[in-house]
């Protein structure tokens, strides 16, 4: 008998037995011991296990009484003989006896249910707890990866799972945290803390064991993930049932040694910490440079890359410097130079052409300067080489290409030209049972359109659903579905109070609505502020945003970037 | 942290002696009690002492390891005192007067409000308040700390606050519910110091008896309104008779006389219970909580805001099933010349919004009260009880008119939306602990999350059941026996 069964027969057994002031005070003894007993059933099914606790049932049941003396005797017995509720007030006071017999009814069954629920345990043993009982054996998902990807697997499963324990799963990644990506450039130009933007995966996910640590193999016949260990014991090995690849992507810098070593990188929160630290470094050792080429060298950014990274870079970076000026009376905002760089005729291809120009001018107005249609072709300190000549800049930051994860390539896995895990429409890896993949390290196709599907965070927070859902669905010996899934638009700050946004119309394919200015920064603020994960986050963000408007952006220098690029 | 564990239930008795000695100290207790009882209602003394020895004995066998402390015992031993007068005055009733007459009955009743007063000031409190002072020192050691500081300093500040918010009301009118009972006062300034001294000496004694079974703000009003009930029956009904030397009068019609102060006592209670577990909370978060050693795995922000949603929407879904209620039965049906147009898709609007943000307050204030569906849907009757009393009968007059009307006619007339105001509060419960538990059935399964789960959640063994039973038969009876 399960225990809900158990409790509810002994409710209403208990509820018939205390009956008596009910029957008598309500006058209808059949009707009275069936309704006393379908309320004892509710009442004992409402109630945790609770031995001996006599007096606590006595009370309980009796205060619960009284409002059902007003919901039963007063509204709902007149109702059911056809009658107008009675709670005008003479006629509640003839409602009296029936108060008074709901008392004592309540009283009594509170002490009976607690008599029987006892001599019950006496009999057959304690009520089993509703909780399902553990699984032998138990499946293992393992995430790699704790991205947007790997993160919102994890978090699409533990709903899916709900309270099924028949699942193991397992979250692997480098970083500890959820970077939100979207605001990386605000953490760069200085008007957001660091770890506002990042959620802490351990806080974030409540059922997912989380192991900080470095992939170094994964063995796909063993069905193993090896981890790099720092103990001197060996290193760390994982096995899974079902295998998730969210392992993103890295920068590229194809045949650029001299980038590669010199630029600064754009993909994590260290990144855009140090791409801070460094503006305000350069800014110091300006100060106190005499020789005017120098000067100018240090005060010299370039961005290469034109899509929304870049941009929203060039223009946070543009906002910060320009406003720091202020604090530093001996450098004249002609030396200062944003340069964003990009080899295509026109920035942001994702967007629409008189966004992008809209884009453009907007940021040529607040000071950034453009090289389109312009290759990086090589770095030296202090020179930037493009393919249309030299700029003096010691500092580059390199946002123009990116790679899926390069250990995948190393595997046995097919890929694109790109390097990115295939997949089917599933999102499966085709000839290996049990792994998916997604995100930036996968090359996804929309099963409707055919179409390659972008590697943004868009898109891979609705993969992870898929992937999710359709492990669930093999474990449960369910078909597992397609992935589909319509972009929702794009939306990119170029500068302060001023952002583009592209928005798909729903329902309506290929066509959008554009939105340029303060009402597109709004709109920017407001959806990426409600993706930001946790409500901590969004009320600290919210909080740094606000501050900026009052206060200027801090100049306090957190790293020592001394020793770093020259 | 001594403000979040659970307040314990007294452990078996050991030795004999201790055992017999509950059962000693409740009969002697009880029958001095029951004389005491007797002299007042000019009953025959062995009748007096017969039912008070038989309450004490009772009591001290049943609900000793209940009474852990002095504000236990006295929650206790009220609820047991109101179950008393229903049992030996309607049970028997009803068993042998068949059929039941409602009028007989009915001033029947009234005429027995004496002995309600005297089961509860001569029986119920004292009995109550003994086996509670036994138990504490019983139990000492597995009780969480006490702070007699936290609880004087909390309690009496509340006390004053609460007072403060109560004579702002009332200086206008010159009369202060607080000192109901007490003849006229011919100066407005020793009025209102011996206000403020009530309030004061109130208030530490709510912190000095309910510290550790007030464990969040809802339960806090709940014990506020109780113990509110049960000073009108201790002040204006007895002491303040007594320190006026005349003889004691505990009627019916007295009763009638002293409904403004009952309201007023209610009122007074349920403010102080607020602003004591506010300051109470206050004490606890700022230099308990917030620090790190104590750190739970969720911030207390996060659980806010989540308790607050949850409350916006059970309180929205509470709205809509005591709509039809409150749109029959009005909610300001008595007030005189007032615009109380309140029907219509207007008034739905209204009565939903103010449903939602009142639910709102249910979701921050009653969290964590209730380890199950059971135990948590007399909370919500109890605060659709409170908002009967806050609302229609005080704020809603006093916003729309500038005053308000605390005699108990008026009581009488708004009666029908109490029945409005009940379904209100035990739908909201009944909503907020289905989200609550389905959220947390979930989060359970973290085992770091389920420790501390078992640790916030409210025990089963503190005296909250009495409260319900003792609030809640009082706040609907009183108005039908004195209306
Ligand atoms: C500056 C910037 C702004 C962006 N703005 C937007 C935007 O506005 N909208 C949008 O939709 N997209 C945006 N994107 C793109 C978006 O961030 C990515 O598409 C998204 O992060 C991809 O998620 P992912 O989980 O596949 O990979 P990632 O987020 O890169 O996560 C990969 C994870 O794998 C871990 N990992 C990698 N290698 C190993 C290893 N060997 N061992 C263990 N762990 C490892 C990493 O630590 C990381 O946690 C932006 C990207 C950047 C850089």
């Amino acid at each position: 008998m399960t225990p809900s069964i158990r409790k509810a027969a002994l409710g209403s057994l208990a509820g018939a037995a205390a009956s008596a002031p009910l029957a008598l005070s309500l006058g209808r003894a059949s009707s009275s011991i069936a309704l006393a007993a379908v309320i004892g059933a509710i009442y004992a099914v409402s109630m945790r296990r609770m031995p001996h606790a006599y007096v606590d049932n006595l009370m309980t049941a009796g205060a619960l009484a009284v409002p059902l003396w007003g919901l039963v005797s007063v509204v709902v017995l007149p109702l059911l003989s056809g009658q107008k509720p009675e709670w005008q007030a003479e006629e509640m006071m003839a409602h009296f006896p029936a108060l008074m017999g709901w008392v004592l009814y309540g009283s009594l069954l509170g002490l009976f249910i607690q008599a029987l629920s006892d001599f019950a345990e006496h009999l057959f043993g304690p009520e089993a707890e509703n909780v399902a009982p553990v699984p032998q054996e138990r499946k293992r998902i393992v995430i790699l990866g704790g991205g947007f990807a790997g993160m919102k697997t994890a978090e699409h499963l533990e709903q899916e799972l709900h309270l099924n324990s028949s699942a193991l799963i397992t979250l692997i990644s480098e970083t500890n945290a959820l970077l939100f990506t979207p605001m990386l450039a605000e953490v760069a130009g200085s008007s957001l803390e660091p770890s506002h933007i990042s959620a802490p995966l351990r806080s974030s996910l409540h059922r997912t064991e989380f192991i900080r640590g470095r992939i170094n193999a994964i063995d796909l016949e063993n069905r193993k993930v090896v981890l790099a260990s720092d103990s001197p014991t060996g290193e760390l090995v994982v096995p899974y049932d079902h295998l998730v690849l969210a392992l993103g992507s890295v920068s590229n810098y194809p045949g650029m040694a001299n980038v590669e070593k010199l630029a600064f990188n754009f993909k994590s929160l260290l990144d855009a910490i140090r791409i801070r630290n460094r503006v305000i470094e350069m800014f110091e050792r300006a100060d106190r440079e005499t020789d005017a080429s120098q000067r100018a060298a240090l005060l010299g950014f370039v961005i290469a890359g034109g899509g929304f990274a870049g941009v929203e870079l060039a223009g946070a970076l543009n906002d910060f410097a320009r406003g720091i000026l202020a604090d530093y009376p001996n450098l004249s905002p002609n030396e200062l130079s944003i340069v964003l760089v990009h080899s295509r005729d026109r920035i942001l291809p994702e967007l629409s052409e008189s966004l992008a120009s809209y884009a453009q001018k907007k940021m040529e107005a607040r000071g950034v300067r453009f090289r389109l249609n312009a290759r990086l072709s090589d770095v030296r300190p202090g020179i930037v080489v493009v393919s249309d000549g030299e700029i003096q800049a010691r500092t580059l930051v390199w946002t123009a290409g990116t790679a899926p994860n390069p250990l995948l390539k190393s595997q046995s896995f097919e890929c694109d030209k790109r390097g990115a895990v295939k997949v089917d429409p599933t999102l499966a890896v085709p000839g290996h049972p049990g792994v998916w993949a997604l995100g930036d390290c996968a090359a996804v196709n929309d099963c409707k359109t055919g179409k390659h599907c972008p590697p943004t965070a868009q898109f891979a927070i609705r993969e992870a659903a898929t992937v999710a859902k359709n492990i669930v669905a093999q474990l449960r010996g369910r078909q597992p579905k397609n992935f589909h899934f319509d972009s929702l638009g794009a939306l990119c700050v170029v500068g302060h109070q001023t952002a583009c946004a592209e928005l798909s119309v729903p329902f309506a394919r290929n066509s959008s609505v554009r939105f340029s200015g303060l009402l597109a920064w709004l709109m920017w603020r407001g959806i990426y502020l409600s993706k930001l994960p946790g409500m901590e986050r969004k009320i600290r963000v919210l909080v740094d945003w606000v501050i900026e408007l009052f206060f200027p952006r801090d100049i306090v220098q957190t790293i020592d970037l001394q020793q770093e690029k020259p | 942290m001594p403000a979040t564990q659970p307040s314990s239930i007294a452990p078996a008795a050991s030795d004999s002696f201790w055992d017999w000695s509950r059962l000693l100290f409740g009969l002697a207790t009880g029958l001095l009690g029951g004389a005491i009882q007797s002299k007042i209602l000019a009953t025959p003394i062995t009748h007096g002492a017969l039912l008070g020895g038989t309450f004490g004995l009772v009591f001290s066998f049943s609900f000793s390891r209940r009474a852990t402390s002095p504000g236990a015992g006295l929650i206790w031993g009220l609820g047991a005192a109101l179950l008393l007068w229903f049992t030996t005055h309607f049970g028997v009733d009803l068993f042998l007067l068949h059929p039941v007459s409602a009028n007989a009955m009915l001033s029947g009743a009234r005429s027995q409000f004496p002995e309600l007063v005297a089961d509860l000031v001569c029986l119920g409190m004292p009995v109550g308040v003994v086996i509670g002072l036994r138990g504490a020192f019983r139990s000492k050691q597995t009780q969480p700390e006490f702070r007699w500081d936290r609880a004087v300093v909390a309690g009496g500040l509340a006390g004053t606050i609460a007072g403060l918010v109560f004579s702002g009301w009332e200086y206008a009118g010159g009369y202060l519910p607080l000192l109901g009972g007490l003849p006229e006062f011919q100066s407005q300034t020793t009025a209102v110091i011996l206000h403020f001294l009530v309030a004061l000496l109130i208030g530490s004694i709510f912190g000095i008896l309910f510290q550790r079974d007030v464990r969040g703000y809802g339960s806090s009003m709940g014990w506020g309104l109780g113990f509110g009930i049960f000073l009108w029956f201790f002040g204006p009904l007895t002491v303040f008779q007594m320190a006026c030397f005349q003889s004691l009068d505990w009627s019916a019609k007295q009763g009638t006389n002293l409904f403004g102060s009952l309201v007023g006592y209610m009122i007074y209670g349920f403010i102080l219970g607020t602003v004591y577990a506010f300051l109470d909370r206050l004490w606890v978060r700022l230099f308990i909580q917030s620090d790190p050693l104590n750190r739970e795995p969720e911030g207390l922000g996060s659980h806010f805001l989540r308790s607050v949603k949850w409350g916006a929407l059970a309180g929205l879904i509470g709205g809509l099933i005591s709509l039809p209620v409150m749109n029959a039965t009005g909610i300001l049906p008595m007030i005189a010349g007032l615009d109380t147009s309140f029907g219509g898709i207007r008034g739905s609007i209204i009565h939903l919004l103010v449903s939602s943000a009142i639910g709102m307050s249910y979701g921050f204030l009653f969290r964590d009260e209730a380890p199950s569906t059971g135990l948590g849907v007399p909370w919500g009757f109890l605060f659709g009880l409170i908002w009967w009393y806050v609302g229609p009968l005080t704020l809603l007059p006093l916003i729309l008119t500038g005053a308000y009307d605390w005699r108990a006619s008026a009581a009488v007339a708004l009666f029908p939306s109490l029945v409005g105001h009940l379904i209100y509060g035990g739908t909201t419960a009944f909503t907020f602990l289905f989200l609550e538990r389905r959220y947390k059935r979930w989060l359970l399964l973290d085992p770091r999350i389920a420790a501390r789960e078992q640790r916030r959640l409210r025990p089963i063994g503190t005296p909250a059941p009495a409260l319900w039973f003792f609030a809640l038969g009082l706040g609907v009876l009183l108005p039908i026996l004195l209306g």
